[in-house]
């Protein structure tokens, strides 16, 4: 990987990391200021995702770059039948849909850069699967 | 020169050209708000023929006042501040200054570009759907901006639009904000250092790493008001609100949230508007007055700490907005800590000058123009900055007085010296030195009229957003002062025909430039 | 040449404009209003004196160096100057800053109370006001009550509260507003008081104020609340302490 791919992949990090960031103090400052907070229920099913994002960072790891990709695509697959899944008119949920969604699309990114571009997307193909379990960690165990 | 171009030249053009159109518009909203001010009850047939809607019989209604404020702030604020400075020259400079071939990706680059001229156009198409645009300012404070229809005509599709279009500008400018960063960290030429590039690629460089920070964030606050429109959340929208008799079906949410999310992104914008004009205004002032930048080094951290403490201080937007009142008292030390670098920043133009030989080309001129309008618009942020003052001054004309000045006008100085300066190597012709000097003059003493008398406007108390003054008995008798400063906005608009014509005359028939004609000792002059 | 005239007759008129009697502040009916009047000018002589001297310097500078022929210097930087104006400009600042605290503290960090609480009710585009009956507590209020042709605007159940259009308080006596909104969010202003606090929907924010001097003034909604924003125009009465015991029994057996 060149240097400026890298440089360049390391700033959409920080950008997708600020984006997140921002995410979660709405989140944690809505959850302290409402009155009307309920824990969302995650499908045991979205943890079995989180079992595909590593899959795949393993896969990416040993170079097999198309079939991570091929996890990235279930994992975006699962991410959006959860999120249509979830009820907008619920605020614990409806901030777990957004964040599954905004994963949604940066693993689907991701998950067609390894695709076409093999190596050079592993570093963000790596931040991507490690974002999803901040996300799980968030609206699975801290909401 | 193709349309999709991925040169950073025409791309940079491509940005000045859109920016050029945005302030025509801009600045034609504007005359038409202050035309309104000082003539409430007069029926104009030209807005009858703009907004049919909005101004029935020519009578412009006040929805139709609040939405043209609305536009115009949203369109200077983001097609032209944010636009030309960092995205025009930028583009166009940056490369060239530091000794690489073209911007980092070349794609990315014109992606960027072609996702803010969509913006710009989901924008205007606010002014022609249903209810036509939103009216709820450039902030758009929830809850009325998060109701929809129900708040207001504007407050429908008009508003949706509004918000796609700035999640649209948020991504462009994220995308731009890699490009630049990677530009300078990556490609530089070999014994290119950072403390080697001229004091522009500072500000360049500075603000994209404030635009890489600050519009992930709007962007964050844009997704989750659209959601609150649309999606029935309530991330913004509280419980048990009335709006025109019906009782709203949402629970909990925290309007004040919104405004955290939107102002810590927007005042880090200011400083994304100011900064390349900064570093502009540091070359030129240094190229003609026959000296180097004095404090060089000074100047660069005085960027940085401006970048960094910008994302400290964004509550002194919210003093009076119900957050805490102890955290107050913190943003305003930082707040008015932050004028520190800025002094210091005058201090050392002046220094600049001292000792030097000054040749007024146009360029200068605007130059020390933008210095003195720097400190015309700097020093009353030491009044806004404090807390207790604020109880008075929030939300009057003293602050649109001073954002004008020193966000607004400054850095249209800065883009006029940039154009001037720049303009031989752009067009290979000279801009007409005497039309220049000419505009200049006119347009220097045009905003002092305009922009100084609005202060005692707030002083007086004088709210801002308001379509006209007929309800309140104070604001009767600052009726002639809102004359006279309508009139003077009137010669300002006037002026800038002349610069508009000179823009186009000179890139055909304007003098024929030689090789690094004002002897600056940067690289985009003298590479071959 | 002629630069250095236009910055230094143009800040010449900025400066005149400020001793100017027309345009000014309204009459401060509070002490608070009179401390807020005090620490305005101290600012706005501090930054009358910087920018006096910035705007001098750029001009004398513009005129002396004009180019007649002379060799330019090579001076790059003075790290004792820089040092000194660094130093100076930041204890001017970060003095301003803190000497300021004292207004904003009066208004929002100390309490007292035996103030009299009126709550205060915003909606587009008009304000209400209540006060507590002789009960002395505020009644409860159900959103599905709210009537505002009849007079309820507040969804008032039940109780013996007083429910007004215009704000009316005791002279010299502390008042607490409780200030709420039912819409959008609004902002209670009032010039002579030299306060200024928005109302936002989903919370009741307090606002101490004690207002000195009987009289009629206006109250501007002053944060863009919907196309009446300009049209919202509240209004507050200050009595002397025993007219306005009066008006509030009156208004209880009514």
């Amino acid at each position: 990987m060149t240097n400026v791919a890298r440089t360049g992949q390391t700033l959409l990090i920080v950008a997708s990391s600020m984006l997140f960031a921002a995410f979660t103090s709405a989140m944690v400052v809505r959850r302290a200021t409402g009155t009307d907070w309920i824990a969302p229920s995650v499908p045991v099913w979205l943890w079995a995702a989180a079992l595909l994002a590593i899959a795949a960072s393993c896969l990416v790891a040993k170079k097999f770059y198309r079939s991570a990709a091929l996890c990235g695509f279930a994992l975006v697959a699962s991410q959006i039948a959860c999120a249509a899944s979830l009820r907008m008119g619920d605020v614990a949920q409806s901030f777990a849909a957004v964040l599954v969604t905004a994963h949604a699309a940066h693993a689907l990114f991701g998950a067609c850069a390894l695709w076409w571009k093999g190596e050079r997307a592993s570093l963000f193909w790596h931040f991507a699967g490690a974002l999803w379990l901040y996300v799980l960690w968030l609206i699975g165990v801290w909401a | 020169m193709t349309i999709f171009s991925t040169d950073h030249k025409v791309i940079g053009k491509q940005y000045i050209g859109l920016s050029l159109f945005a302030v025509l518009i801009g600045m034609a909203l504007s005359l038409a708000m202050r035309y309104h001010l000082v003539h409430p009850d007069a029926k104009v047939r030209l807005f009858q023929m703009l907004w049919p809607d909005g101004a029935p019989g020519g009578q412009m209604t006040p929805e139709l006042y609040l939405s043209l404020m609305t536009m115009h702030g949203t369109i200077m604020v983001f097609f032209v501040l944010t636009t030309a400075p960092q995205s025009g020259f930028g583009n166009y400079f940056l490369p060239l200054q530091i000794g690489a071939h073209d911007m980092a990706f070349p794609v990315l680059n014109m992606l960027s570009f072609w996702t803010t001229t969509l913006s710009f156009l989901v924008l205007m198409a606010a002014f022609v759907v249903e209810g036509g645009a939103p009216l709820s300012g450039w902030t758009a404070y929830p809850p009325l901006s998060a109701l929809g229809k129900i708040a207001g005509p504007g407050q429908g599709l008009g508003q949706d639009l509004w918000v796609l279009s700035i999640a649209l500008f948020c991504v462009a400018s994220l995308m731009a904000a890699i490009n630049f960063i990677a530009t300078i960290i990556e490609l530089r030429a070999p014994g290119v250092g950072y403390f080697d590039m001229p004091l522009t690629a500072w500000a360049w460089f500075v603000t994209a790493l404030i635009s890489l920070f600050a519009f992930a964030v709007l962007l964050a606050g844009g997704i989750l008001l659209l959601l609150d429109r649309m999606a029935g959340t309530s991330f913004f929208i509280p419980g048990g609100l009335v709006v025109s008799d019906q009782i709203q079906a949402r629970s909990g949410g925290s309007p004040i949230l919104f405004q955290h999310l939107f102002w810590f992104f927007g005042h880090p914008e200011v400083y994304i508007a100011i900064l390349p004009g900064m570093g502009v205004i540091s070359t030129v002032l240094s190229v003609f007055s026959g000296k180097k930048v004095f404090g060089y080094r000074a100047m660069a951290y005085a960027m940085l700490a401006i970048g960094g403490l910008g994302f400290l201080v964004w509550g002194h937007h919210m003093f009076i907005s119900g957050m805490s009142p102890y955290s107050s008292v913190a943003f305003s030390v930082l707040t008015l800590a932050i004028g520190v670098p800025s002094a210091i920043k005058t201090f050392n133009w002046i220094a600049t000058l001292w000792g030097g030989r000054i040749r007024f080309k146009a360029a200068m001129l605007y130059a020390l123009g933008f210095v003195s309008l720097f400190i015309t618009g700097g020093v009353t942020g030491l009044v806004l900055g404090q807390p207790g003052l604020d109880l008075y001054f929030h939300d009057t004309y003293f602050v649109v007085a001073h954002f004008h000045l020193i966000m607004g006008v400054a850095a249209i100085f800065a883009i006029f010296a940039a154009l001037h300066y720049w303009f031989p190597l752009l067009y290979g012709r000279f801009l007409n030195e005497t039309l220049g000097k000419i505009h200049f003059y006119g347009t220097f003493v045009g905003v002092y009229a305009v922009f100084v008398p609005l202060h005692f406007a707030g002083i007086a108390g004088n709210p801002r957003r308001y379509p006209d003054f007929k309800e309140y008995e104070f604001l009767k008798s600052l009726m002639p002062l809102h004359v006279g400063v309508t009139h003077a906005a009137y010669s300002l608009a006037a002026i800038q025909l002349l610069f508009l014509f000179n823009y186009f005359w000179s890139q055909r028939k304007g003098k024929l430039a030689d090789k690094n004609p004002w002897g600056a000792a940067t690289r985009e002059w003298n590479h071959d | 040449m002629q630069l250095a005239i236009l910055i230094a007759a143009l800040a010449g008129a900025t400066v005149l404009l400020f001793v100017q009697p027309e345009w000014w502040l309204p009459e401060a009916i509070s002490a608070h209003a009179k401390n807020y009047d005090s620490h305005l000018l101290l600012t706005l002589w501090v930054i009358g004196v910087l920018f006096v001297i910035a705007q001098a310097l750029l001009a004398v500078t513009v005129f002396r160096f004009r180019d007649r022929g002379q060799q330019a210097s090579a001076v790059e930087g003075n790290h004792t100057l820089e040092l000194i104006w660094t130093t100076a400009t930041a204890v001017i600042f970060i003095g301003l800053a803190i000497a300021g605290q004292g207004i904003w503290a009066g208004v929002h960090l100390r309490s007292s109370t035996d103030a009299l609480k009126i709550e205060v009710l915003a909606k587009q585009f008009a304000w209400s006001y209540r006060y507590a009956g002789p009960d002395g507590a505020f009644a409860r209020t159900d959103v599905k009550a709210i009537d505002d042709a009849g007079g309820n605007p507040f969804g008032v159940v039940g109780g013996d509260d007083i429910i007004a259009p215009i704000l009316r308080v005791p002279a010299g006596r502390p008042v607490e507003l409780l200030l709420k909104s039912r819409d959008v969010i609004h902002n209670f202003f009032v010039r002579e008081l030299r306060i200024k606090q928005d109302v936002v929907p989903g919370m009741t924010i307090p606002l101490r104020f004690t207002a000195d001097k009987p009289g009629t003034y206006e109250v501007p909604c002053s944060e863009l609340c919907g196309l009446g924003h300009h049209q919202m125009r509240g209004t507050l009465v200050v009595m002397p302490p025993e007219e306005f015991d009066a008006w509030l029994r009156e208004g209880a057996v009514r």
